[in-house]
C-alpha cells in the first residue's frame, strides 16, 4: 500500500507536467490538424531560457519562469506561421506535414545542443521542505508544480469555456468554414491559438525540467510518446480529453513503475498509444476533433 | 414576437457572375438580384451549380468573372469574415451549426460582430423567433434534432442581425411538416420584416409557394426566371426537373 | 597510404549500407506509400540477430561480460540470413498498424513510438542483447580462416556488400517495374479505389513491409559483421529520419534517386564531418550534423518535393517520340473529345464478355439494406433487384442514400443491416477487393485516378488475372509476364483510341480535364472487366452531348450481356438509356419503373418538386 502511495504522489506530479504540455499539444491540432511533433523541442528550449535567465542572469524564479513560457509562444507562434501554415496552404497529405515537424525537431533540439553542449544542467533551487499527506510526499517544488498546473488549466478550462476567444477558438476547431461566416477571423485565432498553446509549452517545458532535476538539451525527446498517448487516449484535439488522459498516463506510469522496473515506465503509454491508433483513433469518447 | 428582430435589408446583386473550384467555372455568367421584403429562391437539378452560386457570394468559393455587390459594396472576392460585416448571413447546407459547442455557445459565435453588451439581449430576440431553442440552451448542437438544428443555424445567422439572408437548402432532411413551417412561416417572415432573402430550395414547388421571384438553374446557368405564377405552368420548368432533355442552354 | 585504403574499404562499406537501407525504404514509401517511421528497428534487429547467432554462448564467450540470446557460434552465410529473416518476421506486428486505413500521420507516429520504445526496452533488458552497453566483439565472417584487419580481407567484405546492395537494386526494380510495381504504385495514390479494383491491400502492404524488413536486416548483418559491435545508441529514432532525409533529396519512387540519396546524406554527412578538426565542445559537430539533416527535410520539402531525381514516367505507348508532357486540358476543349472510333469497338472481344442479353435473372439484389453513421439512418431497409444485361438507373434527390447504397453493393462500404447476394450468393461480408475480383466493380463520384501513374497505366493496372500482378509473379521476371502485358497494354490502347484519348497515354492521369479523367474512369472500370458494373454519377461534370455518347455505350455494353447500375442526377440520362429506374428518398425505395411510368406517379414528382 505504501509503495502504492507513494508512487501514486509521484504520479500526480508527473500528471501535472504532462497536462499542461498535453493541452497545449492538442489544441494545436485542434485548431490546425497538425501532429506537432516539434513540440518537445520547444519544450526543452524554453526550459534552456528560463534556467539562462535564472542561473546566469540571477533574475528572480518567477521573472524567469516568463522567460520561458514567452519564449515557447514566440517560438510556436513562429514555427506554425511561417512553417506549417505555407506547407498547409500547398495541400500536402499529412505525412509531408509530420516529416517536416520531424525537421524542425531537429533544428530545435541539436541547435540548442550545439549551443549549450551535450552535458547536463540543473537548476539550483532547493526543493524545500517535504510534505506528508495520507502516505504521500512532495516537496515544496513539487507541490509549486501542482498548484501551477491546477491554476492554468483552470485558467484554460474559463478561457475556453467563457471567453469570446475561447469559444472563437472551439468554433474554429469545429467547423472553420462556418466561424468566418460568423465573422471569426480565423486566422487571428489560429494565431492566438498557437501562442497561448506554445505559451503552455514553454511553462510545461520548464517545470519539466524543474521536476526532472538534471536534464540536457536532448531531455525532451522521449517525452512525445507520453504526450501522444495521453492526448490519443483523449481523443486528438480535445483539450479536456488531454487533461484527463494526461492524468491517467502520469499516474499509469508512475504507480506502475513502483511495482515492475521503473525503466519500463514508458511501455505503459505505449501499450495505451498503440491500442488507441489500432482501435480507437479518436478517442475513448471522441468521434473526431473537436475542441 | 420582437420586431426589432429584422434590420432593413440591402440589395445584393450578382452580375454576370462565374465561379469554382480551381480555376474552373461551374457558375457561368449568372445575374441574379434579391431586393428587401422579397425571397428570391434558385431552383434546379442536383448539380447543376446552385450551391456554389451561393458559395460564390458569400466568398466562399472564388469568383471568377463577374461582380457581386451588397447595398453600394462591392463584395466580389471578400473574405467570408468581411462579407459577415457587412450584414450578409449565410446557411450552409451542411455543416451549419458547431455540433460540439452548446446551443448557446453557437449563438454566441453567432453574434460574435456583435458590440458585447447587445449579445444577451439579442440571443433573447433570436429565442422569442424559435422558442422552441429555449428548453435546450445547454445541449451541445450536435445532440439536436434535424428540425431542431436547422432552427439553430437560422438563430446562429440571425444573431448577426442581418440585412441579406442567403439560405443554403435550409429544408434538406426535414420531414415535410417542419420544412413547410419552417419555409412558410420563419422564412417568409424574414422577408416581411423588411430583410433580403436569397434561398437555393431542391422542393421546386415548395420554394415557389414561398417566393416573389424564382430563378432556375441548369448546368450553372440561368434556365429560366420569372414571378412563380409564371413558372408553375411553364413546361420547361418542370422539364427541367423530371427531364425530357437536356436543360436547354 | 594505407590509411587511406582501409577508410575508402570502411566507406564504400558503410556506403552499401545505406544504399541497402534507403532502397528498402524507397520500396516502402516510395513506391507502396507506407510511410515506414520506425525502419531503423529492421535494421537493428537484423545486426543483433547476426550478431547473436555467429557468436558462441555468453556464457563461455570472451569471459561472459556480455549477455545475449542465442550464442549459437553459426558459420557464415547463417547469421546473415537469420538476420533477413528477423527483419522480415519483426514486419508482421507492424502491419496492424499500416495495414488498417489510419490516417497517414497517425500510422507514421505509432510506427515512429514503436521505434523508440523498442531501443529503450533493448536499452534497459541486459539479458536480450546486452542493454545499454550492447554486443562487441562480434566475429566477422570467415575470421577464423583469414585476418579481418587485413586490407585484402577489407576490400573483398567491401566487394560483397556492394555486390550485395546491386543484388537488391536488381531485385527491388525486378518487383517495381512489374505489374505488382504498377498495383503497388496504384494503392500509394489511392488505396480504397485500388481496392475496388481488386487490389488485395492488406497481402501488398503485408509483402511490402516484410520485403523492406528482410533487406534492412541483412543491411545490418553486413553492418555489424564490419564493425563487430552494435548498440541502441546506433539506432535511435532519429536515424530513420535521416534515411527518409536521403530519399526525400534522392528522390522518392526513385531506385536511382534512393543511392543517390544514400551517398549524400547519410553517407556523405559522416564522412566530411570526420575531416573536420576536432573543437573544445565535441558534441558541436554532431549537433550540427542533425541540424542539417532537419534542414534539409524542410528545404527539399520545400522547394523540390520530388528529390534530385523525381520518380520517372513509365512510357508503355511505346512512342517514346511523343511529348511525354501532360497536355493541359481545360473544360472548353471537351466537347472536342472524339468518340468517333468507339462505335467500331468490339466489347465483347476486348472485354471478354459472355453471355447474352437475353436473360435477364436478378444478378445482383440487397434484403432489408441499412447503413448508419454515428447513428443518423442515411440508408434504411432497402430491397432491390439488378437484372442481368439491363442497365438499371437509381435516382433520388441529395441525401436520398444512393451514392452509399452503391458502395455496400460493392462493398467500400460495410452495410450495419441487411444482406447483399451477388449470384446467389450471401456476398454482405465478402471484402470489397474479393467483390472485385468475383466481377463487381464500382466508380467512385470523387476524382479517383491514379495521380502519378499515366492514363495507359491506369488502364492497364485495372486489367485482373494478370500473372505479373503478385509477388511471385513479379519476381519470375520480365520474360514470364512480359508477353501477357504487352498484350494487356495492346487491349488498353485499343480502349484508349476508341475513346479518343489516345494522345495522353503517356500524361499523368492527375493533369487530366474534370471529364477526360469521367472517361479514364470508365475506361479502366471497362478494363477490370466486370459482370456488374456500379456507377456513381459517371457523367457528373461531363458535358452533355458527350455523355449522350457514353451512354450509347452504355446501352451497347447492356446488350452484349453486362449488368450495369448507375447513380446519376441527370434525369434526361435516365429518360435515354436506363430502365428499370429505382427512386430513392430519404433512404427509402420510393418506387420503381421505367422513367415515363415513375413521371407520372404522384410520390416521385412530389419527392422532386415539394419533398
Amino acid at each position: 500500500m505504501s509503495v502504492f502511495l507513494s508512487s501514486l504522489g509521484f504520479g500526480l506530479i508527473t500528471a501535472a507536467v504532462l497536462a499542461l504540455a498535453t493541452v497545449g499539444f492538442t489544441m494545436q491540432f485542434a485548431v490546425t490538424n497538425v501532429l506537432n511533433l516539434a513540440y518537445g523541442s520547444v519544450m526543452i528550449n524554453s526550459a534552456f531560457v528560463t534556467y539562462f535567465l535564472n542561473v546566469h542572469t540571477r533574475l528572480n524564479a518567477w521573472v524567469a519562469l516568463g522567460g520561458g513560457v514567452a519564449t515557447g509562444a514566440i517560438v510556436s507562434y513562429l514555427i506554425n506561421r511561417f512553417i506549417f501554415t505555407p506547407f498547409q496552404r500547398r495541400n500536402l497529405p499529412p505525412i509531408t506535414i509530420v516529416m517536416v515537424a520531424l525537421g524542425v525537431d531537429l533544428c530545435g533540439t541539436f541547435g540548442l545542443q550545439a549551443i549549450v553542449g551535450g552535458s547536463y544542467f540543473s537548476f539550483r533551487q532547493s526543493p524545500g521542505r517535504l510534505w506528508h499527506f495520507w502516505g504521500m510526499y512532495f516537496s515544496t517544488l513539487q507541490l509549486t508544480i501542482i498548484g501551477i498546473a491546477v491554476v492554468v488549466l483552470a485558467l484554460v478550462h474559463w478561457l475556453l469555456k467563457y471567453t469570446r476567444l475561447g469559444k472563437a477558438m472551439r468554433a474554429t476547431s469545429a467547423n472553420m468554414n462556418l466561424a468566418r461566416n460568423s465573422g471569426v477571423r480565423t486566422q487571428m485565432v489560429i494565431s492566438t491559438t498557437w501562442i497561448i498553446s506554445g505559451a503552455l509549452c514553454g511553462l510545461a517545458g520548464t517545470v519539466f525540467a524543474m521536476d526532472t532535476g538534471v536534464f540536457d538539451a536532448t531531455s525532451a525527446q522521449l517525452y512525445i510518446v507520453l504526450l501522444l498517448a495521453a492526448m490519443f487516449l483523449g481523443g486528438p484535439g480535445e483539450p479536456y480529453g488531454a487533461m484527463l488522459g494526461a492524468v491517467t498516463i502520469g499516474v499509469a506510469t508512475e504507480v506502475s513503475a513502483g511495482f515492475i522496473n521503473p525503466q519500463y515506465k514508458e511501455v505503459i503509454a505505449f501499450v495505451v498509444l498503440i491500442g488507441m491508433l489500432m482501435f480507437r483513433p479518436y478517442g475513448i469518447f471522441g468521434k473526431e476533433k473537436t475542441l | 414576437m420582437s420586431g426589432d428582430l429584422s434590420t432593413p435589408g440591402q440589395i445584393l446583386r450578382a452580375t454576370g457572375l462565374s465561379a469554382g473550384y480551381d480555376g474552373r467555372a461551374i457558375v457561368h455568367d449568372v445575374s441574379i438580384e434579391a431586393t428587401p421584403g422579397k425571397v428570391v429562391s434558385i431552383v434546379g437539378p442536383n448539380g447543376s451549380g446552385k450551391s456554389t452560386l451561393l458559395k460564390s457570394l458569400v466568398g466562399v468559393v472564388p469568383v471568377l468573372g463577374g461582380t457581386v455587390n451588397v447595398g453600394d459594396a462591392d463584395i466580389t472576392n471578400m473574405t467570408p469574415e468581411r462579407v459577415a460585416t457587412l450584414g450578409v448571413g449565410y446557411v450552409p447546407q451542411i455543416d451549419d451549426v458547431f455540433p460540439p459547442l452548446t446551443v448557446k455557445e453557437n449563438l454566441d459565435i453567432g453574434g460574435y460582430l456583435l458590440p458585447r453588451h447587445e449579445v444577451g439581449a439579442r440571443i433573447e430576440a433570436v429565442l422569442e423567433f424559435f422558442p422552441r431553442l429555449k428548453t435546450m440552451m445547454s445541449r451541445r448542437a450536435g445532440k439536436l434534432s434535424g428540425g431542431e438544428r436547422k432552427m439553430l443555424a437560422m438563430g446562429r445567422v440571425l444573431m448577426l442581425r442581418p440585412s441579406v439572408l442567403v439560405l443554403d437548402e435550409p429544408t434538406a432532411n426535414l420531414a415535410p411538416l417542419v420544412a413547410t413551417q419552417l419555409l412558410e412561416e420563419y422564412i417568409r417572415g424574414f422577408a416581411e420584416k423588411g430583410s433580403t432573402v436569397l434561398l437555393v430550395e431542391q422542393r421546386a414547388k415548395a420554394a415557389l409557394r414561398v417566393s416573389d421571384w424564382t430563378c432556375v438553374l441548369g448546368g450553372g446557368r440561368v434556365v429560366l426566371e420569372g414571378p412563380p405564377s409564371d413558372l408553375e405552368n411553364n413546361p420547361i420548368f418542370v422539364e427541367s426537373f423530371l427531364g425530357g432533355g437536356a436543360p436547354r442552354r | 597510404m594505407n590509411a587511406i585504403l582501409f577508410y575508402l574499404a570502411t566507406v564504400i562499406v558503410y556506403g552499401s549500407v545505406d544504399a541497402m537501407a534507403c532502397l528498402a525504404l524507397n520500396v516502402e514509401f516510395g513506391f507502396a506509400g507506407l510511410s515506414n517511421f520506425g525502419f531503423i528497428i529492421f535494421q537493428a534487429v537484423g545486426a543483433y540477430v547476426a550478431a547473436a547467432l555467429s557468436m558462441g554462448p555468453w556464457q563461455t564467450s570472451n569471459g561472459g561480460f556480455q549477455q545475449y540470446v542465442f550464442g549459437w557460434h553459426l558459420p557464415f552465410p547463417f547469421p546473415w540470413i537469420g538476420a533477413a529473416l528477423a527483419g522480415g518476421l519483426l514486419a508482421l506486428p507492424f502491419v496492424f498498424l499500416v495495414g488498417k486505413r489510419l490516417r497517414g500521420d497517425f500510422a507514421a507516429v505509432g510506427l515512429l513510438v514503436s521505434a523508440v520504445l523498442l531501443n529503450q526496452l533493448v536499452n534497459n533488458y541486459v539479458p536480450l542483447f546486452n542493454g545499454a552497453a550492447g554486443i562487441s566483439i562480434v566475429p566477422a565472417p570467415f575470421q577464423g580462416f583469414f585476418n579481418p584487419q587485413g586490407l585484402a580481407y577489407q576490400f573483398v567484405y567491401g566487394a560483397l556488400a556492394v555486390v550485395l546492395s546491386i543484388a537488391v537494386y536488381f531485385i527491388l526494380r525486378r518487383i517495381t517495374e512489374s505489374p505488382y510495381g504498377r498495383s503497388l504504385r496504384a494503392m500509394r495514390d489511392n488505396d480504397v479505389v485500388a481496392d475496388a479494383l481488386g487490389k488485395n491491400i492488406r497481402v501488398q502492404r503485408t509483402s511490402i513491409m516484410v520485403l523492406g524488413g528482410m533487406i534492412a536486416g541483412l543491411s545490418g548483418a553486413i553492418l555489424v559483421g564490419f564493425i563487430n559491435l552494435w548498440a541502441p545508441g546506433a539506432w535511435g529514432y532519429a536515424e530513420t529520419i535521416v534515411l527518409f532525409a536521403a530519399i526525400i533529396v534522392g528522390g522518392a519512387g526513385n531506385h536511382k534517386g534512393a543511392v543517390l540519396g544514400a551517398i549524400l546524406v547519410p553517407l556523405g554527412f559522416e564522412e566530411i564531418t570526420r575531416f573536420i578538426p576536432p573543437l573544445s565542445n565535441p558534441s558541436l559537430i554532431p549537433a550540427l550534423q542533425w541540424v542539417a539533416i532537419g534542414l534539409l527535410i524542410i528545404l527539399f520539402l520545400w522547394f523540390r518535393p520530388n528529390g534530385i531525381l523525381p520518380e520517372r514516367r513509365r512510357i508503355l505507348s511505346g512512342e517514346t517520340s511523343r511529348s511525354p508532357d501532360p497536355v493541359v486540358a481545360d473544360e472548353a476543349s471537351e466537347p472536342l473529345i472524339n468518340l468517333g472510333k468507339i462505335d467500331q469497338m468490339d466489347f465483347r472481344s476486348l472485354l471478354r464478355l459472355e453471355g447474352t442479353a437475353t436473360q435477364h435473372d436478378v444478378v445482383l439484389s440487397t434484403n432489408k439494406l441499412s447503413r448508419a453513421f454515428h447513428g443518423v439512418t442515411v440508408v434504411s431497409d432497402v430491397s432491390i433487384e439488378i437484372q442481368r444485361g439491363r442497365l438499371t438507373g437509381l435516382i433520388g434527390p441529395n441525401g436520398a442514400g444512393k451514392s452509399t447504397t452503391l458502395a455496400m453493393l460493392a462493398g467500400t462500404l460495410a452495410p450495419t443491416g441487411g444482406t447483399i447476394f451477388y449470384e446467389g450468393r450471401d456476398v454482405t461480408s465478402m471484402p470489397s477487393h474479393e467483390r472485385a475480383r468475383a466481377g463487381i466493380i464500382r466508380t467512385f463520384q470523387l476524382a479517383s485516378e491514379f495521380k502519378k501513374l499515366t492514363v495507359l497505366e491506369n488502364l492497364v493496372c485495372a486489367i485482373p488475372h494478370q500473372s505479373g500482378d503478385s509477388f511471385r509473379g513479379a519476381s519470375r521476371g520480365k520474360r514470364y509476364w512480359g508477353r501477357e502485358d504487352h498484350e494487356n497494354i495492346e487491349r488498353a490502347k485499343e480502349m484508349l483510341d476508341g475513346f479518343g484519348l489516345s494522345q495522353y497515354a503517356d500524361s499523368y492521369a492527375g493533369g487530366l480535364s474534370g471529364g477526360q479523367r469521367r472517361l479514364v474512369e470508365i475506361m479502366r472500370a471497362l478494363l477490370a472487366e466486370p459482370k456488374v458494373l456500379l456507377l456513381d454519377e459517371p457523367m457528373a461534370g461531363v458535358h452533355p452531348n458527350l455523355a449522350h455518347k457514353i451512354g450509347d455505350q452504355l446501352t451497347r455494353l447492356v446488350d452484349s450481356g453486362m449488368t450495369i447500375a448507375m447513380v446519376e442526377h441527370e434525369l434526361a440520362i435516365m429518360d435515354a438509356f436506363c430502365d428499370p429506374v429505382i427512386v430513392l428518398a430519404e433512404g427509402r425505395v420510393l418506387a420503381q419503373g421505367t422513367m415515363a411510368e415513375l413521371r407520372a406517379k404522384e410520390e416521385v414528382v412530389e419527392a422532386y418538386l415539394v419533398g
